[in-house]
């Protein structure tokens, strides 16, 4: 365990802290639970970084999958589940179709993903799309400059989607009730305020 | 016996070759074979893109023919490479093929000088000229053959030696296989199983040990040691020291007279001794008696008595009783035996871990070592496959394995090189707790997972998914908690880019290897070279792996660098098969480079019977006069004798003093007569 010293001064405090990673520290659950819930077998990863190297997120932010994988496999699930840069996944799963061992990086991220909304970490912009599926059953609802350019290229207006077919959000809502998801995206954003 | 020619007028072939890009990039060939063409005696030059091609050979063939030549010079790579090639060639066009020089503008000229044209094609032409005034005072000569004695010899009797001495056995020589311990087996018999195909170590070994005793062309010498090598290839005369046993085997005892007496391995004398001392064979951790033998599985079954601990209170000597196997007073024997070849099999020990101090071994209780860790794990160790904790024998739940424990290390406390079998050993210790141990974890502290054999990388895998822990870094330090004796291994995870500090409760560290203690005194005698870290130095380390520089002597097994065992088999199968073609054979042509004396010159002095390091020399008495003889097979032509002489009198054939002065005046003179 991390020795704690009692600093009057908070700042100093953090500044000095013990960031030593020790074992009891960790999860070694949280590997078995991204395993069940990614159905990929993580453990294996032996850390060659054909992931990050593949990443198109990685070149423009701090998305570091390999690390992901290499905290997962320590157990280190508060650091995992509280770092905004698991949302930066963008799912195109070119990791998934490089990685040597096989195994799918990609869906083991939506793991932690799932363990991490769990818990009402989610970020905002993902709880707005969560209810605008709700409202329209798409993420990015048409628009009017959208609408323009379909019908230049002589497409109906609206796509065959619920846009078109509006009787069909009740399915959707029913399935998304069924999670809970809008209840619960609504409910985060009235805490955040 | 081919004609000796001598005294004519020399004529000189040039051949400059290209060797590709290789020297052509660097070197102006037309230049130097230009400039070749203006030297005393040339008589042609000429050049090719591969003068080692049939075509490049062709050359010399047509061209001895065409020019009367006299001898040939090839520029091209070293000839340590390609001097055998263009001998043949020499040969094939008629000319002695003692009559080739070669000049080395490759290795020590066009790769050195890549960037440096103009000065590399002057050097170039400098070993040209060099190479042509040699040649032009060479001399025909006749190699010697000298009989090969029908028999090897073997020394160590760990898996390699065994293996070694099972081939050459079964090729029909017979075989004197050396073993310094009193059973065979080595260090493979101390392994619990094998990577990575989980073998038991002892259950595949002991059928081959069997083999090796039972077989009727290997006379097995074990607690045995070489004492003294004479000789040469095909004739070794080597003196072993048979380390008194004070037991008697079964046909020694009949020599004695005691008809059905001899020891039978039946162990009453152990269960009698009073004397208790650790067991080497364990490591330490189990006692074993002055008489003994190291494990059930000996080979020969047949006792020793420590006599360092004996106290001679005969208790062993009443009941053995009418077997009279036991002699109390035995010494030391000598017994000189003559082969033809010898393979050396010396093997490795475990470098002093201790010497690491930060990682506390024989300081803290539950650090152990990697082969500690094998007699713990072995059903048949002291702790009957149990593995505990040395501080209070619980059972460990949480085990760390340090690897590259002194291997690739530069500080001079430990080994630079990899020791090459650790990794994935440890890959199977960490399965063999988890196998062992319900709730085990083993955490692999490592820099890099070298699993490169055959199924190697698949059994790495297979360890991962069984759930060991790997870190990647190398253990920095290992604190002991003084109450409970857990261990505080302290490290980086380079892949987290943090410090991380496991708390665990036994080490266990893969420690380097190094030349087992006996190799340099061994290869001493042998008169075999070893590399800076004390691993016995192969006569190439690609092309000629299982031979030395000494011929007649080859190489088996780890004493030559860190191998696992398939690697150590495959090599001793290696060595056996080189060292029995001399044998089949039945002779061998040995280099005509050795000393001849000059004997109207020679004054008798022998000063230089001490300076030889072959003792190849001796005095004897000629026509009334005292005058040094060279024995040629044992001369290696090293000059030390033809530099000494004060009257001249020892001509060193092929590096004779005027072909040496001709060589220096040739260079100094920049080509001026």
């Amino acid at each position: 365990m991390a020795v704690k010293k009692d600093y009057k001064d908070k700042k100093l405090a953090e500044k000095l802290r013990d960031r030593k990673y020790y074992i009891p520290d960790s999860n070694p659950e949280f590997i078995k639970e991204v395993e069940k819930i990614g159905l990929t077998a993580a453990h294996l990863c032996y850390q060659c970084g054909t992931c990050t190297g593949s990443c198109p997120s990685a070149p423009r932010s701090s998305y570091r999958i390999r690390l992901f994988m290499r905290k997962a496999i320590l157990g280190l699930e508060e650091e995992i589940l509280t770092d905004p840069d698991l949302w930066l996944c963008t799912t195109c799963y070119s990791c998934t179709d490089r990685c040597p061992r096989d195994l799918a990086p990609t869906d083991a991220i939506m793991a932690m993903r799932n363990l991490a909304a769990r818990r009402d970490i989610v970020p905002r912009n993902f709880l707005k799309t969560t209810q605008l599926i709700y409202q329209t059953g798409h993420g990015v609802p048409n628009n009017d400059a959208n609408r323009a350019a379909r019908m230049k290229l002589g497409l109906e207006a609206e796509p065959e989607t619920t846009h078109k077919y509006p009787e069909y959000l009740a399915g959707i809502r029913k399935i998304m009730d069924h999670y809970g998801l809008k209840e619960r995206a609504d409910k985060i954003l009235a805490e955040e305020g | 016996m081919a004609e000796v020619k001598k005294n004519e007028e020399p004529r000189i072939g040039v051949f400059v070759c290209h060797c590709g890009t290789n020297i052509a990039g660097s070197i102006d060939i037309k230049a130097v074979m230009e400039y070749a063409k203006t030297l005393p005696n040339v008589a042609i030059a000429d050049d090719y893109q591969y003068m080692c091609s049939t075509p490049g050979q062709n050359k010399i063939v047509e061209a001895i023919e065409e020019h009367k030549l006299t001898g040939i010079v090839v520029a091209a790579c070293s000839p340590r490479l390609h001097e055998p090639t263009f001998r043949v060639a020499t040969r094939e066009g008629g000319l002695n093929p003692f009559r080739f020089e070669m000049a080395n503008i490759r290795e020590q000229n066009s790769w050195v000088h890549m960037h440096q044209p103009e000065e590399a094609t002057e050097k170039a032409k400098d070993s040209v000229r060099i190479a042509v005034a040699k040649a032009s005072l060479l001399e025909d000569l006749i190699p010697k053959s000298v009989p090969v004695e029908r028999a090897a010899m073997v020394v160590g009797a760990g898996i390699g030696g065994m293996q070694a001495a099972l081939d050459l056995a079964s090729a029909g020589i017979k075989t004197y296989l050396v073993e310094k311990n009193p059973t065979i087996g080595g260090k493979m018999s101390q392994l619990d199983k094998t990577f990575p195909t989980l073998d038991c170590s002892q259950c595949i070994l002991t059928p081959k040990m069997v083999d090796v005793f039972r077989h009727e062309n290997i006379e097995l010498l074990t607690y045995t040691e070489v004492e003294a090598v004479e000789g040469y290839i095909g004739n070794f005369d080597v003196t072993l020291r048979k380390k008194a046993r004070g037991v008697l085997t079964l046909e020694e005892a009949e020599a004695r007279g005691f008809v059905g007496g001899g020891c039978n391995g039946c162990g009453d004398c152990e269960d009698v001794c009073p004397v208790i001392r650790p067991n080497p064979f364990e490591l330490g951790m189990a006692p074993m008696k002055a008489i003994y033998i190291y494990h059930p599985q000996v080979s020969p079954l047949l006792y020793t008595i420590d006599f360092d601990s004996c106290v001679k209170c005969n208790l062993c000597v009443d009941i053995c009783g009418d077997k009279k196997a036991i002699d109390l007073n035995a010494k030391d024997e000598f017994e000189t035996v003559k082969v033809g070849t010898v393979i050396l099999a010396t093997g490795y020990d475990i470098f002093p871990i201790e010497e690491k101090f930060e990682w506390g071994y024989k300081n803290y209780d539950n650090v152990i070592t990697s082969l500690e860790f094998e007699r713990l794990i072995c059903a048949s160790g002291p702790t009957g496959g149990h593995l505990i904790r040395p501080s209070d024998g619980a059972t460990p739940k949480k085990v760390a394995f340090v690897l590259c424990a002194g291997s690739r290390d530069n500080t001079g406390v430990g080994k630079p090189y990899c020791s090459r079998f650790c990794c994935m050993y440890s890959l199977k210790h960490a399965h063999q707790i988890i196998e062992k141990i319900p709730d085990a974890v083993p955490y692999l502290f490592y820099m890099d997972i070298r699993s490169f054999g055959k199924m190697y990388e698949e059994f790495y895998y297979r360890i991962q998914d069984e759930g060991a822990k790997f870190i990647r870094g190398r253990v920095a330090n290992i604190l002991e908690d003084p109450v409970t004796k857990n261990l505080h291994v302290n490290a980086e995870d380079t892949l987290l880019g943090r410090p991380i500090d496991v708390e665990v409760d036994m080490v266990v560290l893969a420690a380097a290897v190094q030349p087992a203690a006996e190799t340099d005194a061994t290869r001493r005698l042998f008169g075999v070279s070893c590399s800076q870290d004390g691993w016995l130095l192969e006569a190439h380390p690609k092309l000629n792996p299982c031979g030395t520089t000494t011929a007649g002597v080859y190489l088996a097994g780890v004493c030559q660098g860190p191998k696992d065992i398939p690697d150590t088999v495959a090599q001793a199968e290696g060595a056996a098969s080189a060292a029995s073609i001399p044998i089949h054979l039945g002779e061998v042509e040995l280099e005509p480079y050795f000393a001849v004396c000059l004997e109207d010159k020679c004054a008798g002095c022998g000063m230089c019977i001490n300076l030889c390091p072959y003792q190849a020399l001796a005095l004897v008495e000629k026509e009334g006069r005292t005058v040094m003889q060279v024995t040629e097979a044992k001369c290696k032509g090293c000059g030390t004798c033809g530099g000494f002489c004060p009257g001249g009198a020892i001509w060193m054939q092929h590096f004779a003093t005027p072909q040496i002065i001709a060589q220096i005046d040739a260079f100094l003179l920049g080509g001026e007569q």
